[in-house]
């Protein structure tokens, strides 16, 4: 068959997508609620994307927050809005509207980097647990059980501190342990079929081990990368048990029955099949998720475990106001300095709540088309 | 007769397996907290031990290693802490300065202060606003516990903490609102044994009254008013977003219909059928979210120096106080574990065609 007869097909074999998908934007762009949310988001991206014109950097690295050495004294407590310094300054003349621009960017960066690598983490353990059943599903769900059955910002805590800063890794012993792991899903998962893979991921592993010489990769972790990681060992089990749940219902439909006796491959059968109708309460999850994700961090950056001082980012910010709180004689100094990046952490969440929220109502087949 | 003993032996074994399940749980959640502490330097993990940083010696880290087998493989280790904990013994707190079960048994009483007012305010008011927007669908009060659902939800705890503190606190100084659990000049009088306090139950509020205090038990109450009103807000969100959309569902099922069709009163089909029926997840999530409370309010203790469970746990956990950590962990395990538990055989009691197996 020639390309333009496949695109064809193709295309007519995406036609029904394609509708669903119109339909859905259609649904959303008519709800007042999604609409706002998508408008907070752009407006934080457009923020985010100009932030070397709304605040231009002082310093190298420009999420240093800039001092204000300007003033004869540096004020140690915070000081309400000026004209010189819109939002007022935190404590130490630190200029709270330049923290709170290129926050905007930090808390981009930790919920989406979070909710992605935890959903791919999440999808590859949940779908592997609910396809292939068994053994396999009891140990994964097993061990996700464990980890959402702890209190998940302690957890984070404790990785977060226990993380060493420079991380090294033994490429080779990695190599040798993924493909010995490889080896044994195969086995266990397919014995019949994929011989002479696992025979050759063995193969990799044993001649690895006999000629062993350590390839060690020197990772250095900045304080706010301990904090991405270890909310994202705390956070994937929750999208592996929703896709679990959601693999096990439709893995029983005829049409998956049907593509596996006209012989499609396990591979093709999940990706053309399973995940398309699948993927949609993980959508809903993921877009909810990624402003709790903002609120862990700033939770985190509350207890002292976040972003290195006078880093922008929120919850630094807010922090850094929190003994002046109950200081009468600062209240008037003082209230600008944590209710202003507030505003920002609580409006980013709105939105992304929002949105999801909105996506439930649209995406949810059993709640729509009423 | 002989089917009801059969339905006996069946939770009891039902029970079981769920207590067999916890003991596996338990050990997967320690040993995971503790491969964690394993991936710090054997020098750091030396440290923890020392209480008295004056008096250290050089030498006195090797000894430590040493005597506590530091460089040992985790699973000794892990074994070694597990055998201990079989014997009772969960070690020290170096956070609280006495031992792990101690300290677990005095904060404990502040968190449930809180909890006690916070977890019903929540579940009966989360359940009547989500009922009330699901019978209202896209009337106005549907709107606006949707909105002001989605704000408590987006809204960081120790933010509005810190909001409440400086209005009612710093600003409007009213009494008895101070960051603590108990005005100062209250808890050293009951700590005065002159006074003949008697703490049965070491929760303030129950304790004043016992000994026929009121007014402790009313500073007490006071101090939880701010703690409560930010859990509320914030948790009080996903139950009424939970109700509405289960109730949703129950009004739409066929024998909702039937209900009506046959004259039964509007009022009798929604609060006998379908809210029944619709109180199945919610169900799930209350039990959720009281083991969750009970399990200490991390932030929100914080931010009110509040001294309970959740207090201690961020405590131990930032100064790597890892028994601590540990009994902690486990106490949430368990408390999760139960919750479950207590859920299950809720279900097959709201509904009789739920079967335990």
């Amino acid at each position: 068959m020639d390309i333009s007869g496949r695109l064809e097909e193709f295309k007519s074999g995406m036609r029904p997508r394609i509708a669903e998908w119109r339909f859905m934007l259609r649904r959303l762009r008519k709800s007042k609620l999604a609409m706002a949310g998508i408008i907070i988001i752009v407006s934080f991206i457009v923020m985010g994307i100009t932030a070397p014109l709304l605040a231009p950097p002082q310093h190298p690295d420009p999420f240093q927050i800039p001092q204000d050495n300007d003033m004869q004294r540096v004020d140690t407590h915070p000081t309400p809005p000026t004209t010189r310094h819109i939002f007022g300054t935190t404590e130490n003349s630190y200029d709270l509207y330049y923290g709170c621009i290129w926050g905007s960017i930090t808390a981009f960066r930790t919920g989406v980097l979070v909710v992605a690598i935890s959903l791919i983490i999440g999808l590859l353990i949940g779908v592997a647990a609910a396809f292939y059943g068994g053994l396999l599903d009891e140990i994964l769900m097993r061990f996700t059980d464990i980890i959402i059955a702890f209190p998940g910002l302690i957890l984070a805590m404790a990785l977060r501190l226990a993380f060493p800063t420079t991380l090294g890794i033994d490429v080779s012993m990695l190599i040798v342990i993924f493909s010995l792991l490889i080896a044994i899903v195969f086995v266990l998962l397919r014995p019949d079929r994929r011989l002479i893979l696992t025979f050759l991921m063995i193969m990799i592993a044993g001649l690895l081990l006999v000629f062993y010489s350590p390839i060690v990769l020197n990772i250095t972790l900045g304080d706010l990368d301990k904090v991405l990681i270890a909310i994202t060992l705390v956070g994937w089990p929750g999208y592996a048990r929703v896709i679990r749940g959601e693999v096990l219902r439709i893995k029983n439909e005829d049409y998956i029955e049907a593509s596996r006796a006209s012989g499609s491959s396990d591979i093709r059968t999940i990706f053309k099949h399973i995940l398309p109708n699948g993927i949609y309460p993980l959508i809903i999850v993921a877009t909810l998720d990624i402003g709790s994700i903002v609120l862990t961090a700033a939770a985190m950056s509350f207890l002292g475990l976040g972003a290195p001082d006078y880093f922008a980012d929120w919850g630094q910010i807010i922090s850094k106001s929190r003994d002046w709180v109950t200081s009468a004689s600062a209240i008037s100094r003082n209230f600008h300095a944590f209710f202003i990046p507030g505003l920002f952490i609580t409006t980013f969440v709105v939105g992304w709540n929002l949105l999801g929220d909105a996506l439930r109502d649209v995406l949810d087949p059993m709640l729509r088309r009423r | 007769m002989i089917c009801e003993w059969l339905e006996m032996t069946n939770l009891a074994a039902y029970i079981v397996r769920r207590l067999v399940f916890l003991v596996f749980v338990l050990i997967g959640v320690t040993a995971l907290i503790f491969a964690v502490t394993m991936l710090l330097p054997v020098t750091t993990r030396a440290y923890l031990y020392i209480t008295n940083f004056n008096r250290v010696q050089t030498g006195v880290v090797d000894r430590i290693i040493e005597a506590y087998g530091l460089n040992d493989p985790f699973y000794l280790q892990y074994f070694r802490w597990l055998g201990e904990i079989v014997q009772g013994n969960l070690g020290v707190s170096v956070t609280a300065q006495s031992s792990v079960v101690e300290a677990i048994a005095l904060r404990w009483p502040y968190t449930f202060e809180i909890v006690v007012f916070a977890a019903p305010l929540i579940i009966f008011v989360g359940i009547y606003l989500g009922v009330q927007s699901a019978i209202h669908k896209d009337g106005i009060i549907d709107h606006s516990s949707r909105i002001f659902s989605i704000i408590g939800w987006s809204l960081p705890s120790f933010w509005l903490g810190m909001l409440l503190l400086t209005v009612f606190f710093t600003g409007l100084r009213v009494p008895g609102m101070e960051p603590q659990s108990l005005s100062s000049n209250l808890q050293s009088w009951i700590a005065d044994p002159a006074n003949n306090f008697v703490r049965y139950t070491r929760v303030d509020l129950i304790d004043g009254l016992l000994n026929l205090h009121p007014d402790i038990s009313l500073d007490a109450l006071m101090h939880v008013i701010m703690p409560v009103i930010v859990i509320v807000t914030i948790d009080i969100a996903l139950l009424i977003r939970v109700m509405r959309s289960s109730m949703l569902e129950a009004l739409n099922k066929p024998y909702v219909t039937t209900a009506r069709a046959k004259g039964l009163s509007k009022k009798m089909v929604i609060y006998k059928h379908a809210r029944r029926n619709a109180l199945i997840p919610v169900a799930t999530l209350s039990g959720m979210l009281v083991a969750g409370l009970l399990g200490g309010l991390v932030i929100t203790e914080q931010v009110f120096h509040f001294g309970g469970l959740g207090q201690l746990a961020a405590n131990a956990s930032l100064r790597l106080d890892i028994p601590t950590v540990l009994g902690y962990a486990m106490l949430t395990a368990i408390m999760f574990v139960i919750a479950n538990l207590i859920v299950d055989i809720l279900y097959a009691y709201i509904d009789p065609r739920i079967r335990l197996d």
